[in-house]
């Protein structure tokens, strides 16, 4: 396989917008091909991610629809669905595309709009990621399955409402650096726990928002991006998967795919959670994020919270975990919160994050959570 | 063309009348909840419907505050993992069990849901 780099990347603000996904993608990928100093026709072949276009816009199809409004409307596409972790999943096909040698320039990329919609018809739209037939039938949302997940880690390992608190006042402290976060403001332990319930143990300020926004970035081969001094080489990508159904779960206190795929990612790139300088992973809830760090070996089980509690995952900590905000103060627009991962740790690897720059940061690592935990993908990412 | 055992159909029409049905594999023994083609263990393909008595106890649980469209009547209500006796697992709503006595390792029984024409899977008290 040919090695593959990202040249380009783009993020429109997080937040709520009153544009289509499509406009909020074209707009994210324009940027992401000025930034790739690129001309749009270049552009070989576009993956694009959406989730809930069908249900929020009454738009299906819409690779070409994003390509057109690009200005490149005659590039093949295909869209992606693998709930969260939707534009991550079509990142690591833009990589193989290019490996195997179909392409040598790609762009992908992702949107999604719901603040267009009610509350309660997102969370019937987001629970379409769980299982219909066992799970949407007795009224699981997505805070529900993390509530299941939490509980579990709670009772195995003592993790506490109080440390999983700290998770989301560390992602806030961090998205008041970045000025695409949709949320700007800090955050205090006693205001999470006094938030109000959606599924106990978690409440309100333990759980990501919904969020409008785009994301892109354009890849290239070696012989491409080897010409770009500000390129950011994929060192490795992994998908796996897990039983769809929570009643299958092996053990509810972790995250299966995510072990998996870490697993993976670090034989492939021939890296250890050691060598990692700066993460972005999937913090759709305070303990998933806990749970992530466990499972992507940054701390033992049990240590996630623990490590949260002490600032080990902050700015200027052991690891720093979500300098972009995360998807609890950045926002989370699920077709595009992968690309978004992969874009914010391009700019962190290239040094441009300003405020929220890691220092000295050479390989990073994306991890997109997708559903009810039965999708995950981990991505490692290094200069030079 | 497979024999299939038991549909989700089948499954959830039984479950209505009260009977959960299981499947064990006919090679490795292995019981799981159906539908399923082929064994996640031994990666045989033929199963055979067992029951399954109902009897089971919480492995986690949640109350969920704010519901999905439709459901917002309904709020709160609780929803649990429910390990059965026989070592397989269910995802129910837990009914008449106050929310404040809920924890892992109470021990509950099946009962149905019947809503209209939907059957969904509840527990109540042992």
């Amino acid at each position: 396989m040919r090695r593959v780099a990202v040249i380009g990347v783009g993020v429109t603000k997080f937040g709520k917008h009153d544009r289509t996904s499509a406009e909020l993608f074209a707009e994210a990928a324009g940027d992401a091909i000025r930034d790739a100093d690129v001309a749009p026709s270049a552009i070989q072949a576009l993956y694009y991610g959406n989730v809930t276009g069908g249900e929020g816009e009454k738009q299906l199809h819409m690779g070409p629809l994003a390509a057109t409004l690009l200005g490149i409307p005659t590039i093949p596409t295909t869209r992606f669905e693998n709930a969260c972790a939707t534009s991550h999943a079509a990142f690591r096909h833009a990589v193989m595309e290019i490996g195997a040698g179909v392409s040598d320039i790609v762009m992908v990329g992702g949107a999604e709009r719901v603040l267009n919609i009610p509350t309660d018809a997102a969370t019937e739209y987001f629970a379409y990621c769980s299982d219909a037939s066992w799970e949407q039938s007795v009224g699981l949302t997505f805070p529900g399955v993390f509530a299941l997940i939490a509980r579990a880690h709670m009772d195995k390992h003592g993790t506490t409402e109080e440390q999983m608190a700290h998770v989301a006042v560390k992602n806030h402290r961090h998205g008041v650096l970045n000025p695409k976060a949709q949320f700007r403001k800090e955050i205090t332990v006693d205001m999470v726990l006094k938030s109000a319930y959606v599924a106990d143990p978690l409440k309100l300020l333990d759980c990501c928002p919904f969020t409008d926004g785009g994301a892109a970035v354009v890849l290239a081969a070696e012989e491409v991006a080897r010409k770009r001094p500000r390129s950011v080489w994929v060192l490795g990508t992994q998908a796996a998967s897990d039983t769809m159904f929570m009643h299958e779960k092996r053990d509810l206190s972790r995250v299966m795919a995510t072990e998996r795929a870490a697993a993976a990612v670090y034989r492939q790139a021939g890296k250890t959670p050691a060598d990692v300088d700066v993460v972005e992973l999937h913090d759709c809830f305070t303990i998933a994020e806990i749970v992530a760090t466990e499972g992507l070996g940054f701390f033992e089980p049990g240590l996630g919270g623990v490590a949260a509690e002490k600032g080990w995952t902050s700015l200027g900590g052991k690891i720093p975990v979500n300098p972009s905000g995360g998807l609890k103060a950045k926002g989370h627009p699920i077709g595009a919160t992968g690309a978004g991962q992969i874009a914010e740790i391009t700019t962190q690897l290239r040094g441009e994050a300003g405020p929220r720059q890691v220092e000295g940061a050479r390989t990073g690592l994306t991890h997109t959570l997708g559903g009810n935990t039965a999708t995950v993908l981990v991505s490692l990412f290094g200069r030079g | 063309m497979a024999d299939h055992v038991l549909t989700l159909k089948h499954f959830f029409e039984e479950a209505r009348a009260g009977r959960l049905t299981g499947i064990r594999c006919g090679k490795c023994g292995e019981l799981a909840i159906p539908p399923k083609e082929f064994c996640p263990t031994c990666q045989e393909r033929n199963w055979a419907p067992v029951p399954l008595g109902g009897a089971g106890s919480i492995t986690s649980f949640t109350v969920i505050r704010v519901a999905p469209r439709g459901r917002g009547a309904e709020a709160p209500y609780a929803v649990a993992v429910v390990r059965l006796d026989e070592g397989v697992s269910l995802l129910g709503r837990i009914v008449d069990i106050p929310f404040d006595s809920l924890r892992a390792d109470l021990p509950v029984r099946f009962r149905p849901i019947v809503t209209g024409e939907q059957t969904a899977i509840g527990f109540g008290p042992a």
